[in-house]
């Protein structure tokens, strides 16, 4: 069996020998946000399905592909699609794009994602800036044999989302006078939506958004010593809050209608960064 | 084999056994089986001699479908069920639903013995599931979505039907039979939880706790089967107060609480309607 570690230099590898410039910002577009890849210029784009050991996206409004490319002159690798746990991959191939970039020099990270929004303050369209996260997948992508290539066996989380990294994208929202929400976005498996009672859980415990991804990444991305911002495009209100059920279509047109926003307040925060 | 062609085999085999198609589904809990003797005209299908059906090892749990007639109705109920905590995967706890949903039933009655968080309750009494928490750990739906049963991305803000509840808690009234209404919430099992998780779960808003059900309901609401959830509250789980239950102590209960839910159950399926939007 071929260890984790040479999958990802061989990964690393593939990407690094079609490439001109090796970036300095991950990015990973979530559920119809994939929408800022386009604003790349001098582009390159690799399909997943070409990079040795990736896994591939098979989920609608998903496209699977990096687009390497500069967004406010700076080098940037975007995630267009993400592997989500849901879909029946193994933590360790959700995160493996992660330590991919990592591998390839990458030390900032902005993630991305749709979610439902748990605290009632907050309606569909709005953006809110993560601070911080609760794992609730009941997995964790660090279990195993540590990578001591990329970071500790006992990596610190108190600082996920990294605080200096927060100002800028609060600064940024600010001169773009975009009303940025704060808050905790907490990780459920998916795929079925949350139920009520579990919507009413999630905001005792302290959460103010919910999702089916980043929370992975983000571990994965600050074992590996990443500076993390996360943006949550609250794209519904979660289960129990409206009398309403909740669909995957509202989602995506939720984040068609934001996207003009989350654009150029990513714009802006890669610009300060 | 794949898990479509596990479903298909286990459906073609039941299909051939029964006369006609099975209205409503049941799934009986822990020391809740004697249900089953209610039935009339009865088949007797062994989970083992279903292909592809896992084979129920618990205590209690007899592990057999029967199907006949129950109060005028085409009942197809599951004697014993398929348990996490008995190291099967999700994907096989849940399997009798997706044979049922294409046996083509309407309704599925889900029921359960728990332990009681809401100090309103008592050991002996009934609850009807009107939402669920999914503490387990897992979920039956991960892993490519199974198209032809429902969505990838399921709706559960109604898991257990509301029109089903209130059909469930006027008939309880009419027996005379104390019902609640309350979260049901499960965990992996197959210990009992200590006083700390207990405390745990009354904070986040259980008003039971137990080991199974929930992952049936979620495939359930998937493919579209209206659902009721029934639980017996077998001990109280209270943690300032509580007596550890020993499995023989769940039965016992669960033995005295069996004419109100035997009775509940039949009437509630004499005058649940099965039209063409059930």
């Amino acid at each position: 069996m071929v260890k984790l570690n040479e999958m990802i230099i061989e990964a690393k590898k593939y990407i690094e020998s079609n490439l001109v410039d090796i970036p300095d910002i991950g990015m990973i577009l979530g559920s119809g946000l994939g929408v800022l890849g386009d604003e790349a210029t001098n582009k390159n784009v690799i399909d997943y399905s070409n990079i040795p050991n990736f896994p591939v996206s098979t989920i609608e409004g998903h496209k699977g592909r990096f687009i390497f490319g500069e967004i406010a002159n700076r080098k940037v690798a975007i995630m267009q699609g993400r592997f989500h746990y849901y879909e029946g991959y193994s933590m360790k191939e959700v995160v493996f794009p992660i330590w991919v970039m990592r591998a390839l020099g990458i030390k900032k990270l902005i993630v991305t994602n749709a979610a439902g929004g748990v605290n009632t303050d907050f309606v569909p369209g709005d953006l809110m800036l993560i601070n911080d996260h609760i794992n609730f997948m009941g997995q964790n992508p660090l279990i195993g044999s540590n990578l001591h290539d990329f970071g500790t066996r006992f990596p610190d989380m108190s600082n996920a989302y990294s605080s200096s990294m927060r100002d800028i994208a609060k600064k940024a929202s600010a001169d773009l006078n975009i009303q940025l929400k704060e808050g905790v976005y907490v990780s459920m498996t998916g795929p079925a939506y949350e139920t009520p009672a579990e919507i009413k859980m999630a905001r005792i415990l302290g959460a103010d958004a919910v999702g089916m991804s980043t929370v992975p990444e983000v571990i994965a991305a600050n074992h590996a010593g990443m500076d993390v911002i996360g943006i949550s495009c609250i794209t519904n209100m979660a289960a129990g809050v409206l009398d309403k059920p909740l669909s995957h279509d509202e989602v995506i047109r939720t984040a068609d209608e934001v996207k003009d926003k989350f654009i150029k307040l990513v714009m802006a925060i890669i610009k300060r960064m | 084999m794949n898990y479509i062609g596990k479903i298909d085999k286990a459906y073609n085999y039941i299909k051939r056994m029964i006369p006609q198609r099975p209205q409503i589904g049941i799934v009986l809990g822990t020391g809740l089986g004697t249900l089953a003797n209610c039935i009339e005209n009865q088949i007797i299908i062994d989970y083992k001699d279903i292909p592809e059906f896992p084979v129920s090892t618990v205590v209690g749990h007899e592990g057999r479908l029967i199907y006949g007639d129950l109060e005028g109705k085409k009942v197809l109920a599951m004697q014993g069920r398929f348990h996490y905590y008995e190291g099967y995967t999700m994907k096989e706890v849940t399997l009798p639903i997706r044979v049922m949903k294409k046996l083509g039933i309407y309704m599925l009655l889900l029921s359960n013995a728990c332990g009681g968080l809401n100090t309103a309750f008592s050991a002996g009494d009934i609850m009807i599931i009107r939402d669920h928490i999914n503490l387990m750990g897992d979920n039956p739906l991960l892993g490519a979505n199974l198209s032809e049963f429902g969505p990838r991305f399921p709706d559960m803000s109604q898991v257990y039907d509301s029109e089903l509840i209130q059909l469930c808690n006027n008939v309880g009234s009419k027996l005379n039979i104390k019902l609640h209404k309350g979260v049901y919430t499960a965990i992996s099992g197959p210990y009992y939880l200590s006083k700390a998780e207990l405390r745990m779960l009354i904070l986040m808003g259980s008003d039971t706790v137990g080991m199974s059900t929930v992952p049936e309901a979620i495939v359930a609401r998937h493919c579209g089967i209206k659902t009721i959830g029934l639980s017996c509250i077998t001990d109280m789980a209270l943690p300032d107060t509580l007596v550890p239950p020993s499995h023989e102590e769940v039965v016992r209960v669960a033995e005295l609480t069996k004419p109100h839910f035997v009775n509940l159950v039949k009437e509630f399926i004499k005058e649940v309607k099965l039209g063409e939007n059930l």
